[in-house]
C-alpha cells in the first residue's frame, strides 16, 4: 500500500467566471443514417451477452445500479450526444468488473449492437472504432418528424 | 493492520481567506474560533449536526439566481486512475478553503474556494483490500474538525474501510491518530457470533461522511449490494465512536443485538447469529446539548428474502438513539418490521426544535424511501403523532414470515408516491397507454405500500409491484430544513416502479433459500454502483449461473418508452413540522426527452412532469437549490440540467441555471471574499465527475 499528498502545482481547476460552452463542432450525421452493419450488430451482440448481460440483461432491460440500455429512460439520458461519447464512457467505466478490457473494436461492435436493439436502421459500413470517427455521429434518439 | 509503507511527499499549504471573527455574536452561536454556517462556513456534510442542509447565507436570492456563473470547475478525472461517471461528493468549506473526496481511489482534496486551485490532495494505495471494498468510488465527502486554535483536521473513510485522519493545512496523516494517521476500521467488525472479518477481503466499507460532534467522530458501516448475496450470515453493522486526537475509540453500537441485549428476542430461533448487515450507510445527526445520536439503520440480509432471520430483526430499518458518551441505546423505532422490501433508512434525521399544538417540542424527522416524514420527540422517541400499526398482506415465499401489521403514520401524509394505485396511478396520455399499461399490470401483483416479493416466474406472475423500494421517495442525499421555520423540504422520486420477485439461486450459490430473480431468467448478481470501479478491484467470483443466455422476453413497466404511472415522475415537497401537513409539492426536472419527442405526444400540452432519481438540496435564507437528477436537450438549453432555485413559502421557482451534466452530488453554499458561491458535484452519462462552482457576476 502507498500514499500519496500532491501540492497545489498540479492545475486541475479551470476557468474564471466563462460561461459553459456546448460540444464544440456538430456532428455530420446521426444514428438514422444506417451507421453500423448488421453483421457487425450481430458480432456484438455475441460480445454483449459474454460481457454485459450479467449486468444489463440478455433483454438490455438493466437491473438495479446497471441501467436499461433500451427504452425510454436509455433515449432520455443519451439523447444528443455522439457515438465518440458513447464508446469513451464504455472504454473507460465498462464492462463495470474489468473496465478497459474490451478493445475499441469490440466496443464498437457492442455499441451497433446497441443501436440495432433501439430500432436504428443498418447500413453498409461497420462503425469506426475511432473515437474521433465517432464523434461525428449523433446519438438522435428521436427521429425528426417521425 | 498490514504492513505499509507511507510515502508521504511534503504537501504546500495555501490557507486562505482566514475569517474574521466578528465580538457580537448572537447568543446561542458556536465559540467564534469554530467554523459555522452563520459564518458562511459549510463545516459538515449536512450544513450542521442536525442535518439540516441550512446555511443563512442571503445573496444569492430569486432576483439573481438566473445570473449565476461558473466561477470555476474541477474535474476529477486524474485523481484516480480513470475518470469516475458517479461522483457524489459534497464539499466542507472552512474559512474559504474547500475539503471533499474524489476520484477512484477516493481521494481527500483541499481547493481554493476562490479559484479552485488544488491546495492539497491525498489518496491511499489499498491494493487489493481497496479493490475488494463494497462501496467504491470517490464516496459523499468528509469531515472536518479543529480545536479552536491552530489544529485542524480532515478525516474520511477510505474505500477499504480505514479511517484517515490528515492535517487540514497539508494534507499530511496526523501521525498521532491511529496507526501514522489512520484507524484500521475492519478491526472490530464481525461475523456469525462474533467473528472477526477478514481484514482485506471481508465486506464492510462507508461511502458517507464520518460525523465530528466534539473531540469524537463517529462512523456507520455499509455492505455490498443486499438483493443477491451468497450468505445470510454477512458482516454485522456496527457504529463506533473514536476520539478526533488519539482514534482510539470511545464506544461501539451492535445493530444486531446479541445475546441479553435489548432486541435479540426479535430475532428468532438464534438467528440473531447467522444474519448480517443492518449497517449505517447514510449521514449521522446529533443533538449536542441532549447527547444523542441518531443512527437511521438499513436492512438486514438480505434485502428482499427473509427466511433465515425469522422475527421483526431489530434494528433493522429503525431509527436508533443512542448516548452520546456510551453509545447506549435510549430508544428506537422500527419503520419496517421484518423488512423484506429495501427500505434502508437513507437520510439523514432532521432535528428542529417546533412549536406543535401549542408548545414547544424537540423533534427529530426523517425523510424516507417510503415517502413518509416520521416525526418524533427525539428525547422520549414518542412519534409526535400517531404511527398505527397496520394489517398488511402476507408473504406466500416458502421460508418467509412477514409481519401481520406495519407503521404507517397518520401525519404527515406521504409526501410522494409510495405505492401504486390501479387504475387511478396508470400512465393516461391517451386512452391506448392507460390500456396498455393496465394489461402490463396484469401480470404482477399490486398491493399497498409493503406488498410481499413473490416467487415469480417467466410464465407466471412476474413480481409485486413496489414504488420506492431500492430507487424511490428519498435516497441518500436526503432532504433539509429551514430551522427557524420548522419547514422539511425533500426531493423524492416519484415514479420508481419495480416488480419484486425472488427465486431459487443456482446450486451452491448462497445458503438462503431465495433471493431476488425470477424464475426462467437467468441468475444474475446485483452490484453496487461502482462495484469495480476501484483500481485494484478483482475479477468477481464467478459461479456455474452466471453465463447469461437468451431468455423469454417479458414485459417491462414502461408504456412505449414511457413511465407506467402517471407524472409527476420526481418531485420537491415541503412538509410544515408545525401542522405535519404538506405545503407544496412542485414537479422537480425537465420534462424528459423521452416524453417530450413522444411521436403521440408531439404538440400536446403536457404540464412540466419532473423526473425520477435521488438529488440532494441546499437550503438557504430565501431558497431551496437542487438539480436535475436527469439531462434534457430543449429549446431553451442544449443537452444538459438546470440547477433550480424555487421559493420556500410557495414551490415557485424563481430561477435556473445550466449545468453540463446531472446532479450526482448534493449541492452546498458558502462565502468568501464577501462573496457567496454554490457548488455541486455532476457526472453521468459520457460526463466525467465535475465539481462546479457558481458564484454571481462581478458587480452584481
Amino acid at each position: 500500500m502507498t500514499k500519496s499528498i500532491l501540492s497545489g502545482a498540479a492545475a486541475l481547476a479551470t476557468a474564471v467566471l466563462l460561461p459553459m460552452s456546448a460540444a464544440a463542432q456538430a456532428p455530420s450525421r446521426s444514428t438514422w443514417d444506417g451507421v453500423y452493419s448488421a453483421e457487425q450488430a450481430t458480432r456484438g451482440g455475441e460480445l454483449y451477452m459474454g460481457a454485459c448481460a450479467q449486468c444489463h440483461g440478455p433483454q438490455l432491460g438493466g437491473i438495479d445500479a446497471a441501467p436499461a440500455l433500451t427504452g425510454g429512460g436509455f433515449a432520455s439520458n443519451w439523447n444528443g450526444v455522439t457515438l465518440g461519447d458513447m464508446v469513451e464512457r464504455i472504454r473507460i467505466s465498462m464492462p463495470q468488473n474489468s473496465p478497459g478490457s474490451l478493445s475499441r473494436q469490440q466496443v464498437a461492435d457492442v455499441l451497433a449492437y446497441m443501436l440495432r436493439a433501439n430500432g436504428f436502421p443498418p447500413g453498409a459500413k461497420e462503425l469506426p472504432r475511432q473515437t474521433a470517427f465517432l464523434k461525428q455521429i449523433a446519438y438522435q434518439a428521436y427521429k425528426s418528424g417521425g | 493492520m498490514a504492513n505499509r509503507t507511507s510515502r508521504c511527499a511534503l504537501a504546500f499549504a495555501v490557507l486562505l481567506g482566514g475569517y474574521a471573527c466578528t465580538a457580537a455574536e448572537p447568543a446561542g452561536t458556536p465559540p467564534p474560533d469554530l467554523p459555522s454556517t452563520a459564518k458562511g462556513d459549510w463545516p459538515v456534510y449536512t450544513a450542521d449536526l442536525h442535518g439540516t442542509k441550512y446555511s443563512p447565507l442571503d445573496q444569492i436570492d430569486a432576483d439573481n439566481f438566473d445570473d449565476l456563473e461558473v466561477a470555476w470547475s474541477f474535474k476529477t478525472d486524474n485523481l484516480g486512475n480513470r475518470p469516475e461517471y458517479k461522483l457524489e461528493g459534497t464539499p466542507l468549506a472552512v474559512n474559504g478553503v474547500l475539503y471533499t473526496t474524489g476520484g477512484t481511489r477516493r481521494a481527500a482534496i483541499a481547493l481554493d474556494g476562490r479559484t479552485g486551485e488544488l491546495i492539497w490532495m491525498y489518496s491511499m494505495h489499498e491494493g487489493k483490500r481497496g479493490g475488494y471494498a463494497p462501496r467504491q468510488l470517490s464516496g459523499r465527502g468528509l469531515s472536518y474538525w479543529t480545536d479552536g486554535r491552530d489544529d485542524e483536521r480532515v478525516l474520511y473513510v477510505t474505500p477499504g474501510y480505514r479511517l484517515v485522519c490528515l492535517n487540514a493545512k497539508t494534507g499530511e496523516p496526523i501521525d498521532t491518530f491511529g496507526d501514522h494517521g489512520a484507524v484500521d476500521l475492519k478491526v472490530g467488525v464481525v461475523k456469525g457470533e462474533g467473528e472477526q472479518i477478514d481484514l482485506e477481503t471481508g465486506e464492510v466499507g462507508l461511502h458517507s461522511a464520518p460525523t465530528v460532534v466534539g473531540d469524537m467522530i463517529i462512523v456507520g458501516s455499509a455492505m455490498a449490494e443486499g438483493f443477491t448475496v451468497p450468505t445470510s450470515n454477512n458482516s454485522k453493522g456496527v457504529v463506533r465512536a473514536f476520539d478526533v486526537r488519539t482514534g482510539k475509540m470511545v464506544w461501539r453500537f451492535n445493530t444486531i443485538p446479541g445475546p441479553g441485549k435489548f432486541g435479540n428476542d426479535t430475532w428468532e430461533d438464534g438467528s440473531w447469529a447467522r444474519n448480517g448487515n443492518t449497517g449505517v450507510w447514510t449521514q449521522i445527526t446529533v443533538d449536542e446539548d441532549a447527547g444523542i445520536v441518531y443512527l437511521p439503520v438499513e436492512s438486514p440480509t438480505s434485502d428482499f428474502y427473509g427466511g433465515a432471520r425469522p422475527g421483526d430483526n431489530l434494528f433493522g430499518e429503525s431509527l436508533v438513539a443512542v448516548d452520546l458518551k456510551t453509545g447506549e441505546r435510549k430508544w428506537h423505532f422500527q419503520f419496517v418490521h421484518h423488512p423484506i422490501w429495501d427500505h434502508d433508512m437513507s437520510s439523514a434525521p432532521l432535528i428542529a426544535d417546533v412549536e406543535i399544538d401549542g408548545r414547544m417540542r424537540k423533534v427529530v424527522a426523517v425523510p424516507s424511501k417510503q415517502s413518509f416524514l416520521y416525526v418524533f420527540d427525539r428525547i422520549t422517541g414518542e412519534p409526535i403523532w400517531p404511527i398505527d400499526e397496520t394489517p398488511m398482506p402476507q408473504s406466500e415465499v416458502p421460508g418467509e414470515k412477514t409481519s401481520p401489521t406495519q407503521p404507517i403514520p397518520t401525519r404527515p401524509p406521504a409526501y410522494a408516491r409510495n405505492y401504486l394505485k390501479v387504475p387511478d396511478d396508470v400512465i393516461d396520455f391517451t386512452p391506448a397507454m392507460r390500456a396498455e399499461g393496465l394489461e402490463i399490470l396484469k401480470r404482477y401483483k399490486t398491493g399497498p405500500i409493503y406488498n410481499p416479493p413473490v416467487a415469480g416466474s417467466v410464465d407466471g406472475v412476474l413480481g409485486a409491484i413496489l414504488v420506492g423500494n431500492a430507487s424511490g421517495g428519498t435516497n441518500w442525499p436526503g432532504g433539509g430544513m429551514d430551522p427557524e421555520t420548522g419547514i422539511v423540504y425533500t426531493q423524492a422520486a416519484n415514479s420508481f416502479v419495480s416488480g419484486a420477485s425472488v427465486t431459487q439461486p443456482p446450486e451452491g450459490f448462497s445458503d438462503l433459500q431465495y433471493l431476488y430473480g425470477l424464475k426462467g431468467q437467468t441468475f444474475r448478481l446485483y452490484h453496487a454502483a461502482g462495484t469495480g470501479q476501484n483500481p485494484d478491484a478483482p475479477e468477481p467470483p464467478r459461479f456455474a449461473g452466471d453465463q447469461v443466455q437468451s431468455e423469454k422476453p417479458i414485459p417491462r413497466l414502461e408504456v412505449e418508452g414511457l413511465p407506467i404511472v402517471k407524472p409527476p415522475y420526481g418531485l420537491l415537497a415541503a412538509i410544515d413540522l408545525h401542522e405535519g401537513a404538506l405545503l407544496w409539492q412542485v414537479p422537480h426536472g425537465d420534462t424528459p426527452d423521452v416524453v417530450r419527442n413522444h411521436p403521440a405526444l408531439r404538440g400536446r400540452n403536457i404540464p412540466k412532469t419532473g423526473q425520477r432519481g435521488s438529488v440532494g438540496l441546499v437550503v438557504t435564507k430565501t431558497l431551496v437549490v437542487l438539480g436535475d437528477p436527469q439531462v434534457t436537450t430543449t429549446d431553451e438549453h442544449p443537452r444538459g440540467g438546470m440547477l433550480r432555485a424555487y421559493d420556500k413559502q410557495t414551490g415557485e421557482q424563481v430561477g435556473a441555471v445550466w449545468m453540463p451534466a446531472a446532479q450526482s452530488g448534493s449541492p452546498m453554499t458558502y462565502l468568501v471574499d464577501g462573496k457567496q458561491y454554490i457548488v455541486v458535484a455532476v457526472s453521468g452519462g459520457p460526463y466525467s465527475g465535475e465539481y462546479i462552482a457558481f458564484t454571481l457576476p462581478a458587480g452584481n
